[in-house]
């Protein structure tokens, strides 16, 4: 998906946001709305090294600066984000001071009915 | 509800706060709330604007008839989850200078939560991840008037 080329207001990053699929621009355009700051994948955690190389990281979607808080959103079936909840949970045993959420995709219908998003891919 | 009153009867017990309830759907909740608390109060209501993605970003349609400053402000909500609408509201009244301000919601969503530090003081269920109509509840307009609280399916 290329650069976003909305003019967001709360967005805090240095460059254009490029974002994976639909429901992050939503997400995005609600967090602008409410002028909630954010950020998009500023940091990249790494969870697991072997000999000094890196071989499982995990990079969180958004970043909320005035709440220290990272949220993740996923749109794949609750039936396919074991691996995610695997990464999460690797994430807080490494990182426990690192406030991280995870939006499922039934997460974000609710929103979406809620903020009457269009979420179509 | 009559425990909701009841609690909140002993916190403000001197004090005449101002309810402020956003509309529409906190209108029924207010309304119970209000006749449940045995401390003299006032009412105001408020009116946010719906999300709009191409709108300006969120604003008041309606604002409050009451000054705020000096005053206890509760604000009477139907459902927090994300918080952000609430977190606008909150910072808003907080500029107007109020004595006080505290919140109490009849439904509460936490683990949808983005914004955290809410002045949240009272909740009245913590509730599953479902659609809710009735008691002021609506889908599209429709059903507010369902006296109970029911569970879309």
């Amino acid at each position: 998906m290329p650069a976003e080329t909305w003019n967001f207001q709360a967005y805090r990053g240095s460059q254009p946001p490029t974002f994976a699929n639909q429901a992050e621009v939503a997400c995005a355009r609600v967090l602008d709305y409410y002028g909630i700051p954010w950020e998009y994948e500023p940091r990249t955690f790494v969870l697991e090294e072997e000999h000094g190389r890196i071989v499982e990281a995990f990079t969180p979607d958004f970043y909320l600066p005035e709440q220290d808080l990272y949220v993740e959103i996923t749109v794949m079936k609750q039936s396919l984000v074991t691996r995610k909840n695997r990464k999460l949970r690797k994430l807080r045993e490494r990182y426990p001071d690192v406030n991280v959420k995870l939006f499922y995709k039934r997460d974000i219908s609710r929103l979406a009915e809620r903020y009457r998003l269009d979420l179509a891919s | 509800m009559r425990q909701l009153g009841d609690e909140l009867t002993r916190e403000y017990e001197g004090r005449t706060p101002l309810l402020v309830a956003p509309l529409k759907a906190s209108l029924v909740f207010v309304t119970d709330l209000s006749r449940a608390l045995a401390v003299a109060h006032e009412l105001d209501f408020l009116e946010l604007a719906a999300y709009d993605a191409a709108g300006p970003g969120i604003r008041l349609l309606k604002d409050l008839d009451a000054e705020i400053e000096g005053r206890h402000v509760l604000i009477v909500e139907d459902v927090v989850d994300t918080g952000l609408s609430l977190n606008y509201l909150c910072k808003t009244l907080r500029l107007r200078g109020p004595e006080s301000l505290a919140v109490v919601t009849l439904l509460d969503r936490p683990y949808r939560r983005l914004v955290e530090n809410l002045p949240i003081v009272h909740v009245g269920f913590t509730v599953p991840d479902e659609l809710f109509v009735g008691y002021g509840f609506d889908l599209d307009e429709r059903y507010r008037n369902l006296p109970d609280l029911h569970v879309l399916k």
